[in-house]
């Protein structure tokens, strides 16, 4: 025992001496888990996580004016009104996401609630950022909405409208018969409705259907009315607690780290080889297994000292607090043994120090491309989130950020944990066992 | 001390080492010298346990094979490359190989400090290997082999690529733990210094022992003949003979000896005569 411990104190020596090496395992993925953290928590102002459009008024009426309006109120997006040969360019050269055009009769239509074409707007989206276009169109249906709602808000308002659409219909000899009678029959139930709506102190419409007849106390009270009201949480048995993004940026940081730790320790078994030093390790009176496991022993030191040193960073620095200790426990001491594992089989890729270094990397990195080390893995398509399966690094993330916010149960940590250690061991028996003990 | 009985070692078709028997007496050193591709380096891995026989017996001082990891402990090894860690200091590393041999904690350091003082490292022991000479690495191998004082030391071409100075302060520690009872093998392709340091030599080539004997005694048997070269009245004459200085009053009584030179075999001589001149890859 206190020759693999020997093995272990002169490996770890040798990492702290090496400053490349320590910079890879210990400050890269501080970097990288502050970086990304930085980008999606709006370090810098709150501009920055905004859809950034602009808008042709090309109708510029009152309801053209009001559906603006709506939109710059949103605090998803910023938008800036401006001609159309600006908003193209813009869009053109990245400056902006997309940009929205209110054609002329756009006011017209959005009037004619029941009756008539939609209301049309044309969307130039940038082609690299499709993702955020879905978004948008949500932001833009529910910019339409507002208009129903501001005019169910205020019953007096619109019980004056339905006359005005009704006094329309009769008018027009643009609908059909049919139609015609249908909104002959809807209009008058429609205004009943409408001024029947209870109200709070203000005259404005007040409390959900329900509320006011005392059919369900329980329920919560209702601002206003709303077409349709859309609560959004994060998925997390604690939805209370705010999941930083540094949530997610300190598990791929630390993978990047154990990454590096695991290059370098295999590397470090060639390096031995070419050096001569495993003959003289060799010939001292330990077992093979022994030169083996000291090298393992300080592969798995490092990087439990590298991932426990940036979880307390983030626990006091970045306020990422560990829903159980004890499962992140779990996880960091899987994902160590899974990578020491792989450290054992990197080793025997290469004859010399320089190909088992680009050969090693060249797996781990693959690794991580797979695995969602670089990007995560929820913009990957769906074949390459299947494919992702077989990546330790995907399996690995998935751990710490079970134990860190999604709040996984002991069974549900089992699965990745188990993972790591089986692909651990069969790397490690593989390992060994191609393992060329001489040049 | 260490006994090699017909051992036998192939790499597929190309047989390394050819049912090779020898003895090493307890306290000698011991020369073991062949070109490259001869078998020394299988045989020394062999002696120490780095390599299985296909068939035959090692056994060192009585105890057994080295393989056994107990009976490695009675072994030093230098090994002909740096078997050294460049980012630890001098003490660093023979400290950390004197912990696998088992020592620890007052022996630990009495070692370490008894190593570096004898190579001459005592000054320098805290620097970073990666500053040493060429020579003071050297120095720093051997003491890495003698930290866990073993009985046998293996030194593979230790004077490779030292200054002269370094050269000559190895040759005097290996003098100096002769003397102490120690059993040295000592494989070199420096001629001078096998005939300079070894009680007895072995030639080996194509796995198999060619010669086995005293310095003189190889010599004196496959060395040929001595040659004088001397410059007389009649002229330049060059003479191949067992007895130089009968063959010179020879020459002195009947033409009249100017100047002269004498060329006695040396160990070089008998290396090349018993291995051919033909170039080795």
């Amino acid at each position: 025992m206190s020759a693999i411990l020997a093995l272990v104190v002169k490996d770890l020596r040798l990492l702290l001496r090496d400053k490349a090496g320590f910079i890879f395992a210990f400050v890269f993925p501080l970097v990288y888990a502050i970086f990304f953290g930085a980008i999606f928590s709006n370090v810098g102002g709150e501009a920055t996580s905004k859809l950034r459009v602009a808008v042709v008024d090309e109708d510029g009426s009152e309801e053209s004016r009001s559906f603006v309006e709506s939109l710059t109120k949103t605090s998803q997006v910023e938008a800036v009104t401006t001609s159309r040969e600006e908003a193209v360019e813009s869009v053109r050269h990245g400056r902006r996401l997309a940009y929205i055009t209110l054609p002329k009769g756009f006011g017209a239509r959005r009037d004619g609630m029941f009756w008539g074409d939609p209301p049309n707007v044309a969307v130039g989206i940038d082609p690299s950022r499709q993702a955020e276009a879905a978004m948008l169109q949500g932001i833009l249906i529910r910019c339409s909405f507002e208009r129903m709602q501001d005019m169910f808000q205020r019953p007096e308002v619109m019980a004056g409208r339905v006359d005005e659409w009704m006094k329309r219909v009769q008018a027009a000899d643009d609908i059909s018969p049919a139609w015609r009678a249908a909104l002959e029959l809807f209009f008058p139930a429609f205004k009943s409705f409408v001024q029947n709506i209870p109200r709070d102190e203000s005259g404005n419409a007040a409390s959900q259907p329900g509320t006011a007849t005392g059919r369900a106390q329980s329920s919560p009270a209702r601002s206003s009315w709303q077409p349709v009201a859309i609560d959004v949480e994060p998925v997390a048995p604690q939805a209370s607690v705010k999941i930083s993004s540094y949530a997610w940026s300190f598990p791929q940081g630390i993978i990047w780290g154990v990454i590096g730790c695991a290059a370098a320790f295999g590397i470090s078994l060639v390096v031995e080889r070419t050096n001569g030093t495993l003959v003289r390790l060799r010939t001292a009176p330990i077992a093979r297994w022994q030169i083996l496991a000291g090298k393992a022993g300080a592969c798995f030191v490092t990087t439990v000292c590298m991932t426990t040193a940036l979880l307390l960073l983030a626990a006091f620095v970045f306020n990422v607090r560990p829903q159980s200790v004890w499962l992140l426990v779990m996880a960091v001491v899987s994902v160590a043994l899974g990578f020491v594992g792989i450290m054992m089989l990197l080793s025997v890729l290469g004859k010399t120090e320089q190909s088992a270094g680009g050969i090693g990397w060249a797996v781990l990195l693959v690794m991580a491309m797979l695995g969602g080390g670089m990007v995560p893995r929820i913009f990957m398509p769906s074949w390459m989130q299947m494919v992702s399966h077989i990546s330790p690094v995907k399996w690995a993330i998935h751990a710490m950020e079970g134990a860190l916010w999604r709040g996984f149960s002991p069974a549900e940590m089992a699965v990745p944990c188990a993972v790591l250690i089986g692909v651990g061991l069969a790397c490690f028996a593989l390992g060994v066992r191609a393992f060329r003990w001489s040049n | 001390m260490i006994n090699l009985s017909r051992l036998r070692k192939t790499f597929g078709a190309i047989v390394a080492v050819d049912e090779l028997t020898l003895e090493i007496h307890r306290g000698e050193v011991f020369g073991l010298l062949g070109p490259n591709g001869a078998g020394k380096t299988t045989t020394v891995n062999m002696a120490v346990g780095l390599l299985k026989p296909d068939s035959g017996i090692v056994e060192v001082d009585g105890l057994g094979s080295p393989e056994n990891a107990a009976v490695r402990r009675s072994i030093g090894v230098a090994p002909q490359e740096m078997a050294i860690y460049d980012e630890m200091s001098g003490q660093e590393n023979v400290s950390f190989f004197g912990r696998l041999q088992g020592l620890a904690g007052r022996k630990l350091a009495e070692r370490v400090a008894w190593s570096l003082e004898f190579v001459g490292l005592a000054d320098r022991r805290r620097d970073r290997a990666r500053t040493y000479s060429g020579g003071m690495r050297r120095r720093l191998n051997l003491a890495i082999a003698l930290v866990h004082d073993p009985a046998v030391l293996l030194l593979d071409e230790p004077t490779v690529g030292v200054d002269p100075q370094s050269r000559n302060a190895i040759f005097e520690k290996i003098t100096s733990l002769q003397e102490r009872g120690r059993t040295i093998v000592y494989t070199t392709h420096y001629m001078e210094e096998a005939q300079r340091l070894c009680d007895r030599v072995c030639i080996i080539d194509h796995g198999r022992i060619l010669a086995l004997d005293t310095v003189e005694a190889l010599i004196a048997r496959h060395g040929g003949k001595s040659v004088v070269r001397a410059q007389t009245a009649k002229g330049e004459t060059r003479i191949e003979t067992d007895d130089p200085v009968t063959e010179l009053k020879r020459l002195q009584e009947t033409g009249g000896l100017e100047h002269f030179s004498v060329d006695r075999p040396d160990l070089e001589q008998v290396f090349l005569n018993l291995t051919g001149r033909r170039l080795r890859d």
